[in-house]
């Protein structure tokens, strides 16, 4: 017999498809409210063992990661169902838009928006200022996220400006300097290769990290300035 | 009494009749025959096992409809496939709603106590279970009214729920502090995702 979470995929609109996982729209309680149901389908690549702890793991870090990043107030959707065995994560689900679409460059060409459009709730210096604020606290909790991208932030639109930080499953727990500097330099490479002219846009972030980390900062900051020499990469030799 | 129907679950799984009694007047007596039905043997404890076949969960501590169908929604599915962390899919749901792994403390807190003045009943069954029925055999042995599930939001005790959780030192909540409908809020989806994700709590 078909598992519910089985049926629940089913039953459920395919929205993407990355190499990890699928993701679907889904519906549980009400057919008003949906959820965002994440699938780490069976890889046949990998042993079937293998595959099943792995799955299990990576759908429970990814839980616990959202669970603290709530706790600490992060903003993050909340979580509705968790399958661990199948693979299957439900998460809240989000409206609005990527911070991506809303940035120059970051959209595709026919879904471009229009100046009018762009940005809707705020300008890009406060929304930049939400991004850094959002990350800062995050990294006070601890938590890397691992995948900071502008395709990774959704600035919701049902409510007063509200920006959400997506798809933990590349994060992890960490207190380290280099781990933060790390995630704040994939984030600047991210917007440098998807936006044009993304500097000033980045130091808004910084500056609104800076403001949130407080004593912190100074730390990240110089670490981040060798990571800028360096690359995401540790050098192995020593 | 409210009927939640889910298709993607087994047939004999699919239904969660829900009521909410507030008050109630018999929790003492109430305790005590579920605690004496466990004990029986023979036919009459087969009955008597039957007569209280129902979660009962103190409603003081459940935040919102959507807190009590995640931990439905958890615990239907442990049954189905074969994952019960206690003996029924009704205690189940006892034990997810407590954020601790302790069965005792979880049946305690969210149960049944001497003292409990409202109760949200609920019974996991198939479609050929009639809400009528299953309404008529929860008040065949609880003395008490039913009043709709939305008046759960004058009966929740936040304060309790809070300290359940351990919600008090997190940022999340401290931020918050003055403002008690963000309060709320926060605190609803703090407990929602720790339900929904409480078996890959560690």
């Amino acid at each position: 017999m078909p598992s519910a979470s089985s049926n629940l995929i089913a039953s459920a609109e395919l929205i993407s498809q990355g190499a990890e996982a699928k993701v679907y729209k889904a519906h549980i309680h009400s057919d008003t409210v949906p959820i965002l149901v994440k699938h780490r389908f069976r890889k046949g690549y990998r042993h079937p063992t293998l595959d099943a702890s792995l799955t299990r793991s990576r759908v429970a870090g990814e839980a616990r990661a959202l669970l603290k990043c709530l706790r600490a107030g992060v903003n993050v959707p909340g979580i509705r169902m968790v399958d661990a065995t199948e693979g299957i994560l439900g998460i809240e689900w989000i409206e609005g838009m990527c911070v991506r679409k809303l940035l120059p460059g970051g959209a595709e060409a026919e879904t471009e928006l229009s100046d009018a459009d762009a940005v809707p709730f705020t300008g890009v210096d406060a929304l930049m200022g939400l991004i850094g604020t959002e990350i800062a606290k995050m990294h006070l909790a601890g938590i890397i996220h691992g995948d900071l991208t502008t395709s990774n932030m959704i600035l919701e639109s049902s409510q007063s400006p509200r920006l959400v930080l997506i798809d933990f499953g590349l994060s992890y727990h960490s207190g380290l300097v280099e781990d933060k500097a790390v995630d704040l330099y994939v984030l600047e490479r991210a917007f440098a290769s998807t936006h044009p002219d993304s500097e000033p846009m980045f130091s808004s972030v910084l500056k609104a990290y800076e403001v949130r980390m407080g004593k912190h900062w100074a730390s990240v900051s110089k670490r981040l300035d060798d990571v800028r020499l360096r690359g995401r990469k540790r050098s192995m030799v020593g | 009494m409210e009927t939640f129907t889910n298709p993607h679950f087994p047939r004999n799984l699919s239904v969660a009749h829900v009521a909410l009694f507030a008050p109630v007047n018999n929790a003492k007596d109430l305790r005590s025959r579920i605690i004496k039905a466990a004990t029986l043997d023979g036919d009459e404890g087969e009955q008597e096992r039957q007569a209280v076949n129902f979660a009962f969960i103190d409603a003081r501590l459940i935040t919102s409809r959507l807190h009590l169908q995640t931990a439905i929604y958890q615990a239907v599915m442990a049954e189905a496939q074969g994952a019960l962390r206690t003996k029924k899919v009704h205690s189940e749901i006892v034990w997810i709603l407590n954020p601790t792994n302790n069965i005792t403390e979880a049946l305690r807190r969210y149960g049944v106590s001497d003292t409990t003045r409202s109760l949200l009943v609920v019974r996991i069954d198939g479609p050929d279970l009639p809400a009528e029925r299953a309404k008529k055999d929860m008040d065949a042995i609880i003395s008490g009214e039913t009043v709709p599930l939305d008046k759960l939001q004058d009966i929740t005790e936040w304060n309790t729920v809070k300290k359940h959780y351990k919600l008090g030192q997190d940022t999340a909540i401290l931020e918050a502090k003055g403002d008690s409908a963000r309060e709320k809020v926060l605190i609803n989806e703090i407990v929602i995702s720790s339900v929904a994700s409480k078996s890959i709590a560690s």
